[in-house]
Parts: C-alpha cells; structure tokens; sequence
C-alpha cells in the first residue's frame, strides 16, 4: 500500500500504529522463514515504536512518518540494536548511536521492524555473501535478490514493510529493486547523511530508500535528506519537496538513451522492455536523444579499483580488539589481528582488501589507482556534456533478470562485470533510480533506471512516477 | 604476473592469514580479477587530470569540545575489557 495512502487510514483512525505493526510482524513471523530477509526482527521494539507513534497521532501532532514501519539494512547503525554488517565480524556488534537518518526519523516515531539481510559489508550484488544465509527472490524463491541491499528489496517486494532504508555504492539499491520488481532510489552524493552507514567506500557509499513506487521513495527521502554537521561530505545543496513534480506534464523532457548501454551483454528481453518505455516516454512527447558515454568500457575496472582501495582502508579498523570478532589465536599483537580477520571475514570481503591493497601498493599504484581515479574524472566529465543535451538518461539497471542461486554468485568476474549500468552513477555521484519496466519469459521482473542531474532526484521520480502509473505491475505471490 | 608470493605479501599488508589451500585459491581469484583490472592501464592518460578528492567536503566542524560516549558504551561491544580499557596481548 502507498505510504500516502498508510498516512491518511492512520490519521483518519482506520487503523492504528499498533495494529498496522502486528500486521506487519505476523506477515514478517509467516513469510520471511521463506526468503530470510531479515537477519534481527524487533517485534518487541517495534510495537514500543508504535505504542508512542499513535500517541502522537491522538495528540494531532503526527507528521509524515510517525506510525509508518519500515525495515532498516543492516549496515546502517541502529542505537541499541544490533548492526552486523551481515559478517560474522560484527555479529555482535550493538551501536551506541544512531545513524543520522535514523536520528531523524526517530524524531517523527517511525516504527522501524527491524534489520535486513545483505552481501556481506554491502560487497556484492547477490545477497548470498551474508553470515546469516542468502536471501530469496519472492517472485521465485531459488532466484538471487540481487543486492547488496537483497534484504531490504525482498522485505518491499513480499510486504514485509512498508519501505526500506538501503545503501548504495556501485548499484545495491538499483539492482536489488530492479530483481525484486520493486522501486530503488539512489540520490546524489551528499544529499543524505552517510553518518552512522558502516563504511565500504566513502566517496561512492550514499544511503538510499527502496519501496513500492518512486512517490514512495520521495516520500521517505523527505524524511532523511539534508546537511549534517557530521558528515562532511553532506551538501547543503538539497532542497526537499522530492515529491513535488509529481504529476506534472513532461512532455518536451528530453531523455539521453545512451548508446553503449544497449550493446553486446544486454540480455535481449531486457533490451527490449527498456526499449519499449523509451516509446512510452515518446508517446507522452518526450524527446529521445542518443547520446554516448565511451569511457563506459572502463567502468567497471575503475570502480572496483576505486572502491577496494577505499575498502582495504575502511576495513582496517576491524582488528577484534575495540570490537567485532576476537580471535582466541594469536600469542602475539599481529597474530590476534589476523586471526580475528581471518575468522570475521568471509572470502569476497577479503578478496576486495586484497585488490585494494594491490591497487594502492607501491608499484601498483599509479598504473591501477591514479588510472582508476582519472577515469572517474573523464567519467564524470562524459555526464556533465550528456546532460548538455537531456534532462535524464534511460539505461537497463542491469544486463539480466535475477539469476538462479548458485548459478553466478561464486564466480567474481562474472559478478564484478554484471555491475557495468549501475557503477558510473557513484562513480560521477548522480542520482538514479529504477523500477520494473518488464516481465522476462520466466516471470521475472526487468528493471530500467533513470539517471538525473546533480540534485534533481524530483525530476528523476516524478518521470519514473509517470512510467508506473500506466504500467501494469505484477505482486509477488509471497 | 599474479603469484602466490605476491598474494602473501598483499596478505600481510591486508592483516589477513591463509592456509595454504586457500592461498591458491586466493591467488587463482586473484589473476582473474586483475585481468579485468588491468584494462584501466590502457586507458588515454593525456585525457583528464589526476584527480584525488573526487567529493565536495562542506564546512569541517568547530574545533570545539564536546561530549564523548560513555566509557561503558564504548567499551561494551569489546570481548576483552579490563578497568575500562582493551586488552591486548603484551607488546613490549
């Protein structure tokens, strides 16, 4: 059900923040033993959530959010409740703050129902690297989410809540979102806080909200947006009122489609549905302008380099010590550190602080890292002349529908490569967003992303909204 | 050329420990990975400049003193405390 829609029936009495939160709990107690989208459910918290948000809502003080439950990924800090990065090393862990957008959504009394599933410190695009198990497409439980935020999609798609906080670092808000036929907003760099979300790579990281449709995605990201003293590279750029071209007309809007999206890889039902809403937006009198980004080819390389670097960095504060797996080996400093990584870390984590040692290792450093970074500067120099010509681009979220578990996940450049249409907008820090725009021949759910400039998430989901109006989008039979 | 002795040498910058099974396990996923890694050396160099802050960074906070987190809080999530302290193996 549409947030605006939950609001109205929780201010007009409908129903009340307690009852609406069972509703979800029992759903989540019946459904998730199935698709395993949640690593903490807090039933108990949730209801003490709902108990002081229907106060609100009695007193005539509720505002957008108070009584509305969401699930929260479990990389972003949650003050008393365990945070475990899905990794044995943090399993755990129980924050002693939290995360600026849970500050402020606390501050509106909303019901969070506890912590979803993910890859492992968000490094993946299956969701099966996590500690606590894979978890489960609801279109077709032996199907991957895709991820890293595969918890929080899953959680949307089955109606495990209403909404869901994700982060998003080379796609794991889109990809999961496009594989679980939901919608996944990624917003530019800096215009919510990244206090608080564990770190993976700090200048491609940016928390980002998955739910039923983009209106939705807008409204929650009213609730999260905006400078935080905490975050350095949080902007004062955003403005808010994400939801409010909605509904306008947007004929006239030209729409980039960016030729080397639609090449070789690109599975061809794929190519075909994303083809067929760049007709839909033509009908409505869009412009379609081909456009080209050519330093694409690259992208990938860049990314991981990028990312691995800043990765290997990050993850050195995980020594078993301060806190996170201790190891019971080790008579000596170095050996207990390494022994508490090597048992808290599983096998693609440690893969990724390899690369990004390689990368930044003397010898090394200057063909892979400060090549990788030049990319990103002509990556992000492409985009500034794309956007010369066209309000937004239409690409395919990703080259294929969600996979079969097993069939892909073990293999890392098979993994690595599939990420091609999601990297270059952390790369050049744009917001995108996706939603379903197909059906494969299996039933799967295609997903098609538009990507907008700096700072104008409104027109990104107003003309994504438009899309999903006339769509005729299937539920997951969960 | 990716060997296992450069995988042991990354290893140890990395903090981490292998068997030796896994040390050819990690070094066979290693010489795939680089393979792809290796297209960004054939990239035009002459194009863009080399830059490092890839992000805007807006108004560093006050140099001003502020509460910290309890002790208590802070040390809570450790596995080995001693008189609100970590502990550690001897170093010296």
């Amino acid at each position: 059900m549409a947030l605006k829609k939950l609001r109205d029936m929780l201010d007009k009495k409908e129903i009340s923040a307690v009852e609406l939160t069972e509703q979800y709990l029992d759903k989540i107690e019946k459904a998730d033993k199935s698709i395993n989208s949640y690593i903490t459910v807090c039933a108990e918290g949730a209801l003490e959530d709902a108990k002081k948000a229907q106060e609100k809502i009695d007193a005539g003080s509720a505002n957008a959010f108070t009584g509305i439950p969401i699930s929260v990924k479990d990389n972003i800090c949650t003050m008393n409740v365990k945070t475990t990065c899905a990794s044995k090393m943090l399993e755990d862990f129980v924050p002693p703050y939290d995360a600026t957008v849970m500050e402020k959504l606390k501050k509106s009394n909303i019901v969070m129902l506890g912590k979803t599933n993910m890859d492992e410190f968000a490094m993946g695009g299956s969701s099966q690297t996590s500690y606590f198990g894979g978890v489960k497409n609801p279109y077709d439980l032996s199907r991957v989410t895709g991820g890293s935020s595969g918890g929080a999609a899953a959680s949307v798609a089955g109606g495990l809540c209403a909404a869901a906080l994700g982060s998003d670092t080379g796609g794991s808000v889109r990809q999961p979102a496009s594989f679980c036929g939901v919608t996944g907003l990624k917003p530019t760099y800096g215009a919510v806080s990244r206090w608080g979300l564990i770190a993976f790579a700090s200048s491609l990281d940016q928390i980002g909200v998955i739910a039923k449709s983009a209106e939705d995605t807008g409204y929650l990201l009213n609730g999260i947006y905006g400078y935080d003293a905490n975050d350095a590279t949080s902007s004062k750029k955003s403005e808010g009122g994400y939801t409010s071209l909605i509904g306008s007309d947007i004929s006239g809007i030209k729409i980039g489609v960016p030729k080397e999206f639609f090449g070789d890889g690109l599975n061809d039902e794929v190519k075909q549905a994303v083809l067929s809403a760049a007709e839909y937006y033509k009908k409505l009198g869009c412009e379609l302008v081909e456009v080209s980004l050519p330093s694409l080819e690259y992208a990938v390389s860049a990314y991981y380099l990028i990312s691995s670097a800043e990765a290997a960095s990050n993850l050195s504060r995980f020594d078993g010590i301060k806190y996170g797996t201790r190891s019971g080996l080790g008579d000596d400093y170095n050996d207990l550190i390494k022994n508490s990584r090597r048992e808290g870390f599983g096998n693609e984590v440690k893969r990724r602080i390899m690369l990004g040692n390689y990368a930044l290792c003397s010898g090394y450093y200057d063909a892979y890292y400060k090549n990788a970074t030049r990319i990103r500067t002509q990556i992000r120099s492409e985009y500034k002349e794309i956007f010369e010509k066209c309000s937004l681009l239409l690409t395919p979220t990703a080259p294929t529908t969600a996979y079969k578990i097993g069939e892909q996940e073990n293999d890392p450049v098979k993994m690595y490569l599939a990420d091609i249409y999601t990297v270059t907008v952390n790369i050049a820090g744009l917001p995108a967003i996706s939603t379903t725009c197909g059906y494969d021949k299996n039933g799967m759910p295609i997903g098609m992303s538009l990507i907008g400039k700096p700072f104008d998430e409104k027109t990104v989901i107003s003309v994504c909204d438009r899309f999903e109006r006339d769509f005729d989008k299937r539920e997951a039979a969960l | 050329m990716f060997n296992s002795e450069l995988t042991k040498h990354l290893a140890e910058l990395s903090k981490l420990e292998f068997t030796d099974e896994e040390l050819d396990k990690m070094t066979e996923d290693m010489t795939d990975i680089i393979a792809i890694m290796d297209k960004v050396c054939g990239f035009d160099t002459s194009k863009p400049a080399y830059a490092l802050d890839a992000v805007d960074y807006n108004d560093l906070r006050a140099d001003a003193h502020t509460n910290s987190y309890p002790t208590d809080k802070i040390t809570a999530n450790a596995k080995n405390v001693k008189n609100n302290s970590f502990v550690v193996p001897k170093v010296v």
